[in-house]
């Protein structure tokens, strides 16, 4: 069995490699200083104190949680049909279409982001809001989902599909017990994908939003002053554990009752 | 395939297709049909004029850099490309070959609470990527985790400063930033795999290694290239990553697009800039997939 | 459950073209109705901000008369800033500084200031009342209201003692100390290396054509080459002059007060080439929707002597309005580096900004000078 040691033991190097320097965060957040080099110096709270006084910083995480939230959803609800439409249909032009939607990936951010800004100002004329910049970080996740899932869909066997239809389920019985189900982890991968692109995106939040910011659009314009900084590292810490934290005890509290020895289940 | 199946493929494909086509149309039109035009001081000339792209090619007397000789008039962005790509090209093989191995352990050998395990490898890019960066400077740093801790040890007695600002620090943090876009791709067709043919493989007489190489790996394929391209293609323009821990020499083809716009007032050659290097990516794409036998792969596993 | 259904008519490909392209429609039309903000003659005050700079501690006498924060767009760099409002972004005012001003006049989308609509510009330092930027042709664009110094700070514990002694912008080209300091990630460091070399800053900023690439070959490659890295933040090159990873660098006071605040033995160099002053102000924009009235109520709440107290102990910047320093804690000033401000200011050498073709040209050969390092 000395394969599946070496394989378990990659895999807590990865997390080490993952989680090591975010550590780091939590750590020099409680630290009494103004900027982290070591050695630490005494222990302080005052930094999660100086955030959560700061309520620019409070309104940008809770309208980053909200677009990052909205467009994993509508990018995902919308990228799903496409990519089975390329998978299992035969488009005309399909690999034109594909290559057409792929082109976020190589613009870059700055032509987008000012292209954007021109056509909702000036030729729509659409006040920018948290909607606009949601529309962007619609066109940049919608690739990534339609990437991740498109992996995910090809190759399964068709034969499920035909079946289940042969069985008398319509297009959509078809879709939600056997499509759907088969797409699940492809589903979860897009989600968390499009969360990370939206929730990190800079340029284009910057460009399309009016005056609500996102948090990267915040934490850019915090760099000019440096004794801001251990706020935003008590900030980031917070967000680890919290969401470490929220997603355990979530999966805990869904395990309770349903165990499930199914590999292939999510 | 029936006329039917056709409609059913294109009314799938079309509300992403559309909110697609509204965004993107515009900015992409003016990108090409700016990079046609040409700046004239402050003002852009809107007649036609191939005089952005001539520039990128005209020969003159070029620099020698790093051995490589660049025969350009202006061979700012030509050097700046190949150093792009190399970088780019680097960063996806260690992103990938850090990455295959976990999404192999998270598709096998995780047999509970899968959904709990890919998010939590997730979650550090919750946080945001400045901090990330940030994260990696206190370790790599010169009083960082690394240095503090080496010397604390007793096995150097100063801090190394080979750590930071230099292309390896640039690897090492893209690696970290883009590791969750090749784990899930993987994970996700990796997970596809039917156990039955594993075991098929082994009740043949496979060996683990045959059957991994005959079974496992040609399966995961779809996955494999999808996370290749989803690391590759955007790593290529990216320049903030570069900057932050490169040192001064961190400048990438991307920053210079950034500098045409912003600074330089010279949105046309910009533009220009930004097509070629949009060109050459799908080159390489296009090349990469003809060279693995995607076209072939599709037909048979689809 | 009319979605599914449409879902489902879709998946089966039932749904005509017609009704795509209605249920498209309904889309737009959903986004056009969106909630806005109300628009009405005379909306809100919009100020494109430093963030940070967006609280009520900078603009007290606004908030005190209109009993509201105005709306702030913040931006962290202004040439996003630029592209942004000359992308047709409406904002009432814009906060930039010496050097960029000027690119916001020349894309026409600054307007005049009334200075005599400002109860406190008579208060202003007169060196930044006449200083170039403030005024551009004849018109005062730009109300000066935060300003700051440029020059070296260093590490007095790990720095060579001759330094200390003599202190030259020299060390940013010196391979002694190469890895050790940073500059400026700006053309800044072609223009000072020419005044090493002996150049008066009345020509080096000014440099172009052959003059520039000789200086660049010259002075720009060793800056390049000389930095450990090139910063473009604050925070930054705090940091690394806090962990020791460079002994002396291009800072502003707010960094020499910071760390000495820490208790690290940090020190601000008068350099015999000389010590930078910069300045930013507040600018009216012509695509601003707010009643006038609010942008110089905005403006005179900035140049306010308690604005100025706050200003300078919050974040160990120097004040437009004389009589802040007044008002300031000692103390604070002190730690800033400066002992007398009137006379700082009266001597200072404050930044001068070059035609925009040359700022363009000297930015081109410094993108270029980086992008060939080895």
């Amino acid at each position: 069995m000395r394969r599946v040691d070496l394989l378990v033991l990659y895999a807590v190097f990865f997390v080490l490699f993952l989680y090591g320097p975010m550590l780091l965060m939590p750590l020099f957040s409680f630290n009494d200083a103004n900027f982290a080099t070591f050695p630490l110096k005494g222990f302080t709270t005052r930094h999660y104190t100086g955030m959560s006084a700061n309520t620019s910083m409070m309104t940008a995480l809770r309208n980053s949680l909200l677009v990052g939230t909205a467009v994993s959803v509508v990018a995902t609800a919308l990228a799903l049909p496409a990519a089975l439409a390329l998978t299992r249909y035969r488009v005309p032009g399909g690999g034109a279409i594909l290559s057409f939607m792929m082109l976020p990936l190589v613009v870059p951010s700055i032509v987008l982001a000012v292209g954007l800004l021109v056509v909702v100002l000036r030729i729509l004329g659409i006040p920018l809001s948290l909607w606009t910049v949601a529309a962007g970080h619609l066109m940049l996740c919608i690739p990534f989902g339609m990437t991740v899932l498109m992996s995910r869909l090809e190759g399964f066997d068709r034969s499920l599909e035909e079946a289940s239809r042969d069985l008398g389920a319509g297009g959509w019985g078809t879709f939600r017990r056997v499509t759907l189900p088969l797409a699940a982890p492809g589903v979860i991968s897009s989600l968390l994908l499009c969360f990370i692109i939206s929730f990190d995106e800079f340029v284009i939040s910057f460009f399309l939003t009016g005056t609500d910011n996102t948090l990267p659009v915040f934490l850019f314009s915090q760099l000019r002053f440096p004794n801001r900084l251990p706020s935003t590292l008590a900030l980031g810490s917070l967000i680890l554990v919290g969401s470490a934290v929220l997603v355990i005890l979530a999966e805990i509290l869904r395990k309770r009752g349903v165990a499930s020895d199914n590999p292939g289940d999510i | 395939m029936s006329a039917g199946s056709t409609r059913t493929g294109l009314s799938l494909l079309s509300p992403a297709f559309l909110v697609m086509a509204a965004t993107l149309l515009a900015p992409v039109v003016a990108l090409v049909v700016m990079s046609f035009w040409s700046q004239s001081g402050f003002d852009i000339d809107r007649s036609f004029t191939l005089k952005n792209y001539a520039r990128l090619v005209e020969p003159g007397e070029g620099v020698v850099w790093y051995g490589i000789r660049f025969p350009f008039a202006y061979p700012v962005p030509a050097v700046l490309m190949i150093k792009s790509l190399a970088m780019s090209f680097v960063a996806t093989i260690c992103v990938i070959g850090l990455a295959w191995p976990m999404a192999y352990f998270l598709a096998f050998r995780v047999i509970r609470n899968k959904a709990m395990w890919i998010i939590l490898l997730t979650i550090p890019f919750w946080t945001s990527y400045l901090l990330r960066v940030f994260s990696w400077k206190i370790v790599l740093g010169f009083n960082g985790a690394i240095n503090s801790g080496l010397m604390w040890l007793g096995m150097i007695k100063e801090p190394l400063e080979f750590l930071l600002y230099n292309p390896v620090a640039v690897m090492i943090t893209l690696a970290h930033s883009w590791i969750a876009f090749a784990v899930l791709p993987i994970y996700v067709s990796l997970e596809k795999i039917d156990r039955s043919l594993l075991e098929a493989a082994s009740d043949l007489g496979d060996s683990r290694w045959t059957r991994f190489r005959r079974v496992t790996l040609p399966l995961s394929m779809p996955g494999t290239i999808a996370a290749t391209l989803l690391v590759f293609i955007p790593t290529v323009g990216d320049y903030v990553t570069p900057t932050l821990v490169g040192g001064p020499g961190g400048m990438m083809i991307g920053s210079l697009v950034q500098q045409l716009f912003l600074r330089q007032d010279n949105a046309p050659l910009g533009a220009a800039v930004s097509i070629v290097m949009m060109l050459i990516i799908a080159a390489l794409v296009g090349l990469f997939l003809w060279l693995i036998g995607y076209a072939r792969m599709r037909k048979r596993i689809g | 459950m009319q979605r599914v259904k449409f879902i489902d008519r879709m998946a089966q490909g039932k749904l005509t073209r017609r009704e795509m392209l209605q249920s498209a429609g309904a889309f737009g039309v959903g986004l056009a109705a969106l909630p806005r903000k109300a628009k009405a003659a005379g909306g809100p005050l919009t100020c494109l901000e430093w963030g940070g700079y967006d609280e009520e501690g900078y603009i007290g006498s606004y908030v005190a008369k209109h009993g509201a924060l105005p709306d702030f767009s913040i931006f962290s760099g202004e040439e996003e800033a630029l592209a942004k409002v000359r992308a047709g972004f409406a904002a009432d005012v814009m906060h930039p500084c010496n050097y960029s001003v000027s690119r916001f006049v020349n894309a026409g989308l600054a307007k005049e200031i009334d200075t005599a609509r400002l109860s406190n510009w008579a208060d202003v330092f007169p060196s930044l009342q006449t200083a170039e930027g403030v005024v551009l042709d004849g018109k005062v664009v730009m109300a000066p209201a935060d300003w700051g110094n440029s020059s070296i700070a260093y590490r007095s514990d790990l720095i060579d003692p001759a330094f200390a002694a003599d202190p030259s912008w020299s060390i940013f080209y010196d391979e002694a100390y190469s890895g050790k300091v940073s500059m400026l990630d700006n053309e800044l460091v072609i223009q000072i290396g020419a005044m090493v070399g002996g150049m008066p800053y009345g020509e080096a900023y000014n440099l172009s054509g052959d003059a520039l690439a000789a200086a660049a070959k010259d002075w720009g490659t060793k800056g390049v080459n000389v930095s450990r890295f090139l910063w473009t933040d604050a925070s930054e090159v705090q940091q690394a002059m806090a962990s020791g990873e460079i002994v002396a660098a291009y800072a502003w006071n707010d960094l020499v007060k910071n760390l000495k605040a820490e208790g690290i033995p940090v020190e601000y160099a008068v350099p015999k080439e000389g010590m930078f002053t910069w300045f930013c102000g507040l600018t009216l924009l012509n695509s601003g929707k707010a009643d006038e009235a609010l942008a110089y109520d905005f403006i005179d709440a900035w140049l306010s002597p308690e604005t100025g107290k706050y200003l300078i102990e919050a974040s160990g910047y120097g004040h437009a309005n004389r009589k802040s320093f007044e008002i300031a804690d000692p103390a604070e000033v002190a730690a800033m580096g400066i002992s007398d401000p009137d006379a700082l200011m009266a001597s200072a050498v404050l930044f001068l900004t070059p035609t925009d073709e040359v700022q363009v040209e000297q930015n081109r050969v410094w993108g270029d000078i980086k992008a060939l390092k080895m």
